[in-house]
């Protein structure tokens, strides 16, 4: 039976333990005007702060514990070696503004990266800057902007056209560099109705963001014909790599017809995601584009590499520095380590998300096309139960639940990635969990779950009475 | 191998290829992407690789600091409960990051003087721009005060950020002594101004008093403060001189510098402007057994809530770090965190005083915090002696004038030898 620890925890500022920091004090003269005249911070023992994270753990998931089957968030194993790796101190230690002779091996870690990059997504130009998926879509819709510009297109390229199953990063990064969002619906089969499609595509069109497959995990065969409607037009056809995970080794976005990518480092390359963050974000794109990438990338000329600033028409910097370095060289050497077996991983994930959908569609309505990919979206409507009343449910079993009310396309909505990392076994307990959650009485679902750290929170308390400091 | 025929056979598929099935064959990819390695291949690999990786005597700064980092801090975000945790969708189930993440906000508000601190953003030239669209948003103005002396990579940064604002940059000046020039800024200050960038220290290295009065001048414009948190230990804080906005990079809060990232956005404000803030925030409620918890709240201003309208598209943060500059500014306490300060600015002053021993001059005369700018051009000599550093002005900025400006940054793992050494190197030439 699982029950999470719980533990009434002080906060660090509570403590008082007095500090054992050892420094040797020194004065400095400044003048008066400028000086902190007082100043709060925690005062405790090191093995105080050393329990109170370990209390806090504790009261904390993590895919290391079990299966993680949040949709589009892709949690797999992140394997231990590159923990190791990315804790080198020969990494660890290095200045970004050191001369480029002092750090090549960093260099060519990220160079070594970028070709695989381009490999994976059949594209030509990588840049490892963005510091996340957001962060690398803010930096591609920057990179639409600057190429209608130079064509002087930019007057009335003004809409960046989304399906109505996106992630809500692509509409927030599109109005974030100041197009207008117009949104297509979904067909019948939860795919692009191409008639809808063609129907608001004009020469206001700028670009199309889609991911394929999509958030429902189903694969769009129409994407060439997507791609011709949009470059016809003079538009380019942007890919969210989120769900990547379904389609490495097996296709690409370049030969879907795309023109820009982003990658979400943390999950289809397994770094970890702690807690909400570090991601990473690169972005590649198709030759003609390369003239408006951000500077530098890592180029590399008669065996040394270099931080690469002749970039011609770039839309400058996105990031303080290069890309956020020790995520990068975990995913390199996850890639590297997996070569072509990444092929089988994304099979495995497939299968997964296949086994699952199969087995729950007894008790759950799974709407659209019957073969998924790499996730899945059920609803829950038709057993009467609430979506987020399961999703409390499921906590109960020590594992988590899936993104729930995601996509708004579907009511009731519970999106599954099983990933490639789970194993049948936890996959049938899932199973028999989601099975059990649909003939559960109400009074049970209500009052999950009962085996966490704490019980239903008030969420409407914490965003009307603020509190955001102890 | 069993258990998948057993699964692929209940969904009616008899091989993997028939999963596929939905991918047209002229959509098929064929990649080499390597032989798959051993774990013992892969690191013997990777040591190769990081070998062309040299350390010198150092002298390297400009936002990014070699500071020491307590052990305790690398243990506390390895372990995996938090390290391979996702972000906190379900709150029950992950009360020990969102607690962390909550101390975050706090122990960063009290560091600041400010009321509030999000969860964490990217870096600090990122947060920077996110602070210039949150300005917009609160008041709708078109005029931004930018500082003569920014790092044009900050200044690119924001200029992407507002890329889609019908905004514009106005510099404002510096005076003889480096310091912000309060005349010239007070006269660019008029009822169009949207905000006012600040840099304490400033981009020249300088502990800037002035920056400490831009709240006499501002009238309704918003300041917008870009701070060094590691000099909070001694300098007044950014709430105390009435900032609107502090933002900074977190990094020498107990961060790797590993080349230049992940790194840590630092984003604090004033309470009132909570509802046009960017960027996740933890708040303080109870469950229904009235136990203490943490949510992650007022998300309705977030993408995936508001979609286009939504405050910034900012999804994935940096929450370990955050917790990691949390575990290392409560292991130094009060006083460490003071005397890492104080020993900076005294390293700073006894490099400038040695530099000008052996006839390296400083540019500016004032209190300098990390970087201290040397009219000093001989980089080659540098490198002969094995020495990083001397990073040019006009390399970093848009100023030209002093064609020979260089800096020396120290932190406090800056040695007297380090220093001796330097100087030696220099003396002779």
């Amino acid at each position: 039976m699982y029950k999470q620890a719980h533990y009434d925890e002080d906060f660090l500022i509570d403590y008082n333990t007095g500090s054992d920091y050892i420094l040797d004090g020194e004065k400095c003269d400044l003048p008066e005007n400028i000086k902190r005249k007082s100043l709060k911070l925690p005062n405790l023992r090191s093995f105080d702060v050393s329990r109170h994270y370990t209390k806090l753990s504790e009261m904390n998931y993590s895919v290391d514990i079990g299966m993680y089957p949040l949709g589009s968030c892709t949690m797999k194993y992140n394997p231990k070696y590159n923990d190791y790796i990315a804790s080198m101190e020969i990494f660890t230690d290095v200045h970004p503004l050191d001369y480029e002779e002092n750090i090549q091996g960093s260099l060519e870690i990220m160079y070594n990266l970028q070709e695989y990059l381009k490999l994976i997504s059949g594209m030509d130009f990588v840049t490892l800057q963005p510091s996340a998926g957001a962060h690398g879509e803010f930096t591609g819709i920057l990179i639409v902007r600057k190429y209608f510009e130079m064509r002087n297109e930019l007057n009335h390229r003004n809409e960046i056209i989304i399906p109505d199953s996106a992630h809500g990063t692509n509409p927030a990064s599109a109005a974030m560099v100041g197009f207008n969002v117009i949104e297509v619906p979904s067909d019948e089969n939860g795919l692009i109705n191409l008639d809808a499609l063609e129907s608001v595509v004009s020469d206001h069109t700028a670009a199309f963001m889609i991911t394929n497959p999509n958030t429902l995990g189903i694969f769009d065969d129409n994407i060439l014909k997507i791609a011709e409607i949009m470059h016809k037009n003079g538009a380019l056809l942007y890919y969210d790599g989120a769900n990547f995970n379904a389609i490495l080794g097996i296709t690409t976005p370049g030969i879907m017809g795309f023109d820009i990518v982003h990658f979400n480092l943390h999950k289809t390359f397994a770094t970890p995601h702690g807690g909400g963050g570090p991601g990473s974000g690169p972005i590649a794109v198709k030759s003609f584009l390369k003239d408006f990438l951000p500077v530098p990338v890592i180029s590399k000329k008669e065996e040394k590499y270099f931080l690469d600033y002749s970039i011609k028409n770039t839309i400058g910097k996105v990031s303080s520095y290069y890309g956020s370095f020790a995520i990068l060289l975990r995913a390199y050497s996850y890639i590297l380590k997996n070569g072509n077996d990444l092929r089988k991983n994304t099979e495995k994930a497939v299968l997964n998300s296949n086994y699952m959908a199969g087995q729950l569609r007894n008790y759950y309505n799974i709407p659209y096309k019957k073969l998924k990919k790499h996730e899945f979206v059920l609803s829950t409507e038709n057993t009467g139960k609430r979506a987020l009343d399961i999703s409390k449910y499921i906590l109960d079993f020590g594992i988590h639940s899936p993104t729930t009310y995601f996509p708004l396309i579907v009511k009731e909505a519970m999106m599954i990635e099983p990933t490639e990392s789970s194993t049948k076994k936890e996959i049938d307990l899932y199973i028999e969990v989601m099975k059990r959650a649909a003939s559960m009485d109400d009074e049970t679902l209500k009052n999950s779950p009962v085996n966490t750290s704490v019980g239903r929170i008030d969420e409407v308390k914490a965003a009307r009475n603020l509190i955001l400091h102890w | 191998m069993i258990d998948e025929k057993l699964m692929l056979k209940s969904i009616g598929m008899g091989t993997y290829d028939d999963l596929f099935s939905d991918i047209p064959e002229k959509l098929r990819a064929n990649m080499d992407i390597g032989k798959p390695l051993s774990e013992q291949e892969l690191i013997e690999k990777i040591k190769r690789i990081s070998k062309k990786n040299v350390n010198k005597v150092r002298f390297l700064g400009n936002g990014i600091y070699d500071r020491y980092i307590p052990h305790l801090v690398d243990e506390i975000i390895s372990r995996s409960e938090f390290l391979t945790s996702y972000t906190p969708y379900q709150p029950e189930i992950s009360q020990g990051i969102l607690n962390a993440l909550f101390e975050y906000q706090s122990i960063i508000s009290d560091l600041t003087g400010m009321d509030v601190t999000n969860s964490s953003m990217y870096d600090g030239f990122t947060s920077l721009g996110e602070a210039v669209r949150m300005a917009y948003r609160i008041n709708g103005k078109n005029e931004i005060l930018i500082p003569g002396n920014i790092y044009k990579s900050k200044y690119e940064i924001i200029k992407n950020y507002v890329n889609g604002l019908n905004v514009k940059f106005i510099q404002y000046s510096f005076n003889k002594n480096g310091l912000l020039n309060l005349d010239d800024l007070s006269s660019k200050i008029n009822e169009n101004t949207s905000s006012i960038i600040i840099e304490n220290p400033n981009s020249f290295g300088l502990i800037d008093e002035n920056a400490m009065r831009v709240k006499e001048i501002k009238k309704s414009a918003i300041t917008i403060t870009y701070y060094d948190p590691i000099s909070l230990g001694i300098l007044e804080p950014p709430g105390e001189y009435d900032t609107d906005i502090a933002v900074a990079e977190g990094q020498q809060l107990g961060i790797h510098m590993n080349v230049g990232g992940p790194l840590l956005g630092l984003f604090s404000f004033k309470k009132d402007y909570v509802h046009k803030s960017p960027g996740r925030l933890i708040g303080l409620s109870n469950d229904k057994n009235n136990n203490k918890a943490f949510v992650m709240t007022l998300q309705a201003r977030e993408q995936h809530i508001r979609r286009a309208k939504a405050m910034s598209n900012i999804c994935s943060n940096q929450a370990l770090l955050a917790v990691a500059a949390t575990a290392y500014l409560s292991i130094l306490g009060e006083s460490g965190l003071r005397n890492i300060a104080s020993i900076t600015v005294n390293k700073s002053k006894k490099l400038r005083e040695n530099m000008k021993s052996i006839g390296i001059n400083t540019v500016f005369d004032g209190i300098n915090f990390s970087d201290n700018l040397f009219h000093f051009d001989k980089i080659d000599i540098l490198k002969s002696k094995e020495i990083s550093g001397g990073v040019k002005l006009s390399d970093l900025t848009y100023i030209n004038d002093i064609p020979d400006a260089s800096f020396f940054s120290v932190t406090e793992k800056t040695s007297d030898d380090d220093i001796n050494y330097l100087v030696k190197s220099l003396g002779g030439f």
